[in-house]
């Protein structure tokens, strides 16, 4: 399969990636709203795979300059904290069920399609570094995908939405990932002297958002142990997934 | 020319005593504002994630599988002790409650994690190292934040400076305890090291995760926290690159 173009490989795993969010709606095929303990399981576990995807992303990066791979982080934690401000997203709560105001609608949809631009720049980054590299995280994120977008369903649904409306929409709100995996993979390619920036970069941004967003989160939905075990088994998991492929 | 086993130690010692000087930023704190444990608790945090990242990237190289074992035992462990923590009316100096629980449970973590600090150096020293000096003066260098976290942690909470410094260096001794047997008994201690390794990092981001946190996410807002939380984990893996 990496035989293809080294484009379309970003392409096809960015867009399997982004595809990934219509199973987070599977749960509510079977009911109509989920405990908000277990959003905050969705919460928790998204979080702790994006950390896994960030030491996995710093750990391939530092290599090739630390000074560099710092310096991107830097950019990225100061990028993903200003989109929130500028957007008017930072202190949003991802669990208010009842809140069908039109406001809040267009917030959530925001802050989803804000996290996946920084993942589709992980993506990218990491396809420049290798192709089976990028594969690698380009599946982690598909399945961090999959609990984000649960969440979001949690809150779709609430509104009365029908199932398949908000699946298309989870699906839709990362068609950003496509696009930043795209132009990141370019631009790397383009110029690869920034490869350590865009790792370091990527790094620094999904650090902030698990930190800003996921983590505040899910401990107002579940028990600090219970969200803390969740994480860091995520984490672990990705960690250990890297190590055995490599 | 002094016993190699008195040099190790000596070198070990050494760096547990510049773990001390982690304490003193925190000498021109004054006011202690719910604001200012929720930083100290964020940069508490960052330290600590990123000291863990450099641990399990150490860890892995040895072993990943046994390196991820030990993290699920430095788990267990640190909800063990929070177990026998809970259960009795803990007090750290005049300070009682949960507190007092929290500030028991840094202290703990932290000198459980300089045990297989400990074994890292020895390992290397007995792994033929030419640089001894330089390597211990790079650990020395690399224990002041750690002692940063645990006055991070407890100056907040009303300990003195110098007890923190204190207790900041009673969490490094490990260090050169373990330095000896790992230097003699190299090739068993290498068999162990990816698990030590893996529980201090498992136990650190427990701790960090359960406990700093949720705590830091309550007392201040949310950007702000994430804000240090982030840049003071970068900051700390930048650190452990050069040194």
């Amino acid at each position: 399969m990496l035989d293809l173009e080294p484009t379309l490989v970003v392409l096809l795993f960015s867009a399997i990636s982004a595809a990934a969010a219509v199973f987070g709606a599977g749960p509510f095929l079977f009911r109509r709203q989920l405990p908000i303990v277990q959003i905050g399981w969705a919460n928790a576990l998204a979080a702790g795979m994006m950390l896994g995807a960030a030491y996995v992303l710093l750990i391939g990066g530092l290599p090739l300059g630390a000074g560099a791979v710092a310096a991107g982080a830097v950019l990225g934690i100061g990028f993903a904290a200003w989109s929130h401000t500028a957007s008017g997203t930072d202190d949003l709560d991802l669990n208010r069920l009842e809140d069908t105001g039109p406001t809040y609608g267009y917030q959530v949809l925001l802050v989803n399609s804000l996290h996946s631009a920084f993942e589709g720049v992980a993506i990218g980054a990491a396809m420049a570094l290798s192709l089976p590299f990028g594969v690698f995280v380009a599946l982690a994120i598909a399945i961090h995908n999959i609990p984000e977008a649960t969440v979001l369903c949690a809150i779709l649904t609430g509104r009365r939405l029908a199932i398949s409306s908000a699946a298309g929409l989870a699906v839709a709100a990362n068609v950003s990932q496509v696009m930043l995996a795209i132009f990141t993979f370019a631009i790397v390619d383009a110029a690869p002297g920034v490869l350590p920036w865009a790792l370091g970069f990527a790094t620094g941004a999904l650090i902030q958002l698990v930190m800003a967003d996921l983590l505040p989160e899910s401990y107002h939905q579940a028990g600090h142990r219970t969200i803390a075990l969740v994480a860091i088994v995520a984490m672990g998991i990705v960690v250990l997934l890297r190590t055995a492929v490599a | 020319m002094t016993h190699p086993v008195l040099t190790v130690f000596l070198y070990g010692l050494v760096t547990a005593l510049a773990t001390g000087l982690g304490a003193l930023p925190f000498a021109f704190l004054r006011t202690v504002s719910p604001r200012v444990v929720a930083s100290a608790n964020a940069i508490a945090g960052g330290l600590m994630l990123g000291a863990s990242f450099g641990l399990v990237a150490e860890g892995t190289e040895y072993g990943a599988w046994q390196t991820l074992a030990g993290a699920l035992l430095g788990v267990l462990f640190i909800i063990g002790t929070q177990r026998l923590l809970g259960d009795r009316e803990v007090a750290f100096g005049d300070v009682r409650g949960s507190d007092a629980r929290q500030m028991a449970l840094i202290v703990i973590v932290m000198t459980i994690h300089s045990f297989a600090e400990g074994v890292a150096v020895g390992v290397s020293f007995g792994g033929g190292a030419t640089l001894a000096l330089v390597i211990t003066l790079a650990i020395a260098v690399h224990n002041i934040p750690e002692g940063l976290a645990i006055t991070a942690v407890l100056r907040p909470r009303g300990v003195s400076v110098a007890k923190c410094a204190g207790w900041s260096i009673f969490s490094s001794l490990p260090q050169p305890l373990m330095a000896v047997p790992a230097f003699l008994f190299v090739e068993t201690f290498q068999k162990a090291l990816p698990y030590g390794l893996g529980f201090a990092a498992g136990a650190m981001v427990f701790m960090v995760l359960e406990e700093l946190l949720p705590e830091a996410y309550d007392r201040a807002r949310r950007p702000v926290v994430a804000l240090q939380v982030s840049l003071t984990l970068v900051a700390m893996v930048l650190f452990q690159q050069y040194l």
